[in-house]
């Protein structure tokens, strides 16, 4: 394989992650919107479309390590096939948490909505876009909009938080609730979950651009006090790096 | 060109001319003659077609200098529809901004790249590489879900000469045509719904005293009917008042008009709704007359759509409130309500004919629609102002202000 063939192999199997990326994206809107409106067709629609993304999964990841394996890729090459193996592992959890709320729409389709919802889909509008904002950073190599992308995460928590403790009230009030409430706080944690992924695609961005591993949610100064006492750390365990005057602590 | 051309040969000719003098009696004054004979004539061959060539399609000067029109960049940037093309090896050549606003992207950034790495839709990107694939011509219509959502409506075309160029892709933004057909979609559910129930009502209630009955019961079924008409009435009222205001037929009945004893007039006659809904009605409003030029009768339908729009959307053990108080030379009247709130996105919308916020949340109650857009006509026809805040499940405050003397929009 010539380098010439190389880069031709590497740039399309970056366009297949945003491809990946986009059929994702698309998962998470129409899912919450058949919840929303408890369409049974939209989620089957949902669940079967997933397959064409385990296939793209399967794909990258056939494509990324023949490249390892065949060509000993360096430097950013060696860090953008490192990445995008990163990245679609998050990608197709994010695929099966739609699928996940899909389903659940399935599930509640012959009962009465519990309230309207107006939180969830504010969850999910946030989880998108922080989506959206990950896989543009990743399409222009743009570490700058990776380390702007997880601080919308605290607003996602916030809305975490917030639903959680409207639907223990609802299950708390009426024991007939529970299972409908208990299938909602479900959806809300696969909503704040996908905020997750998304920062860690940040993280694969920001190491693919800058070339240094960094958590992104945890300030560099801290995060250079674990790769520093690394050793320490892997035989004391969890506490073991103190705070440094100034650092974040993780949320 | 031609004046370039004479000036060319003038000044060679100078230069022999010179030459051969200086060469007076010289052995190569000859060989230069025969030179200079040679430059004449290939410049004569060169001249002959300049020459020749009519009038009419020599260059003229002004056209042989740079334009100062428009570029097709420009041009393509002017259109109001998005146009990209894509060449045979899937890269943008063009992204126009258009475009570039229908898909939320910079358009500058585009060329060069992948349609994918600028425009992450899947179903764009399976039409566009199935027309490079196959040479096919179609036009969809999909979602595209980024910053805003746009129904967009999407055309591609093969672009052929003797090989394959690559392909064009022409977007239309359908988003508004869309949204409103599901509200006259929705207007027309609602009224036709607001119409059956009374209708229905009424049906029954006829074939039941037409079946006979004792004198009580058909007086009041008869109340019923009455009552089920005016709220028929009501409606066709509503319909028609809007199509005239919309049409600036309304005529403004003006008189001097309390609006404190007005406002709590409206929330007297709510009163009762409010508590069978267990909603705590407030009105508040100062005893000393605060008279402003005005219809009565339209001002009171002003403070009766926001009293019903606000309890429609308010629960149990919530508060409505109506404020009146004058306020920099004006009159402002506020109602706000502690209910279910309005999403950002639906409040720019909510003056508009036929929309009702929430069909889902509003089923078993929901208006035409109209309410407050007909507010809205009032109160600009008297010369005043409307706007609203709202935050969801918060509550909405409605605040209309009215000047003291009437100033017509």
């Amino acid at each position: 394989m010539g380098r010439e063939n190389f880069h031709r192999i590497l740039d399309e199997t970056q366009q297949n992650v945003l491809r990946m990326g986009s059929l994702v994206e698309e998962a998470i809107t129409r899912a919450v919107d058949a919840l929303s409106r408890s369409d049974v067709k939209l989620a089957d629609e949902i669940l079967r479309a997933d397959d064409y993304i385990d296939d793209l999964n399967v794909l990258i990841e056939t494509n990324c390590l023949n490249l390892l394996a065949l060509q000993q890729p360096m430097a950013s090459d060696l860090r953008t096939i490192a990445a995008m193996l990163d990245i679609i592992i998050d990608l197709e959890r994010i695929g099966d948490h739609a699928c996940d709320i899909a389903q659940i729409t399935k599930n509640l389709a012959n009962e009465p909505q519990l309230k309207p919802l107006i939180d969830i889909p504010l969850m999910a509008a946030k989880a998108r876009e922080m989506l959206r904002e990950s896989l543009d950073a990743f399409s222009h190599h743009d570490a700058e909009i990776a380390h702007a992308v997880p601080q919308k995460d605290d607003e996602v928590d916030r809305l975490y938080r917030k639903v959680f403790a409207e639907l223990i009230q609802f299950m708390a009030k009426d024991a007939k609730a529970i299972g409908r409430a208990s299938n909602l706080l479900l959806v809300a944690l696969y909503l704040e979950r996908i905020a997750d992924h998304a920062t860690n695609i940040c993280e694969r961005v920001v190491y693919m651009v800058e070339g240094v591993p960094r958590k992104l949610k945890r300030s560099v100064v801290e995060f250079d006090q674990v790769l520093a006492h690394s050793d320490e750390i892997m035989q004391s365990g969890p506490g073991s790096v103190d705070q440094p005057a100034g650092g974040q602590a993780r949320s | 060109m031609a004046v370039r051309i004479f000036l060319g040969a003038a000044l060679i000719t100078i230069i022999v001319a010179v030459f051969l003098t200086a060469l007076q009696g010289h052995a190569l004054r000859d060989t230069v003659l025969v030179v200079a004979v040679v430059i004449a004539l290939v410049l004569a061959v060169f001249l002959a077609p300049v020459l020749q060539r009519p009038l009419a399609d020599r260059p003229s000067e002004a056209m042989a200098a740079p334009s100062t029109g428009p570029s097709l960049g420009h041009i393509l940037d002017a259109l109001p529809a998005g146009v990209i093309t894509i060449a045979a090896d899937g890269r943008i050549v063009v992204f126009n901004a258009a475009a570039g606003e229908m898909f939320g992207v910079v358009a500058d950034r585009a060329n060069g790249r992948t349609l994918i790495e600028i425009v992450r839709n899947s179903e764009l990107d399976r039409r566009v590489s199935a027309t490079l694939r196959d040479g096919t011509t179609e036009t969809i219509e999909l979602m595209h879900v980024g910053a805003v959502e746009r129904r967009l409506q999407v055309m591609t075309r093969p672009l052929d000469g003797d090989i394959k160029l690559g392909v064009l892709v022409i977007v239309t933004d359908q988003t508004r045509m869309r949204e409103l057909e599901a509200l006259r979609r929705e207007f027309v559910s609602n009224v036709s719904h607001e119409l059956r129930t009374p209708l229905t009502s009424v049906k029954l209630m006829v074939e039941t005293l037409q079946s006979g009955v004792d004198l009580a019961a058909q007086e009041q079924f008869l109340a019923n009917i009455a009552a089920e008409t005016e709220r028929m009435i009501a409606l066709v009222e509503d319909l028609l008042d809007l199509a005239r205001l919309e049409s600036g037929k309304l005529e403004l009945r003006l008189s001097t008009v309390d609006v404190s004893e007005l406002c709590r007039q409206a929330v007297a006659a709510q009163r009762p709704r409010a508590k069978a809904a267990h909603i705590n009605l407030v009105c508040s409003a100062s005893q000393t007359p605060l008279m402003i030029l005005a219809d009565r009768d339209k001002l009171y339908q002003v403070l009766t759509n926001l009293l019903d729009n606000a309890l429609r959307h308010t629960h149990a053990q919530d508060n409505v409130t109506l404020t009146v108080a004058p306020r920099n030379g004006e009159v402002t009247i506020e109602v706000a309500d502690t209910g279910s709130g309005i999403a950002s996105s639906a409040l720019p919308h909510i003056f508009e004919r036929f929309y009702v916020v929430d069909p889902a949340r509003a089923r078993g109650h929901s208006g035409t629609g109209l309410g407050l857009a007909i507010v809205k006509h009032i109160i600009e026809a008297h010369g005043g102002t409307i706007a609203a805040e709202s935050e969801l499940g918060a509550g909405s405050i409605f605040r209309c202000t009215l000047p003291v003397g009437l100033q017509t929009s």
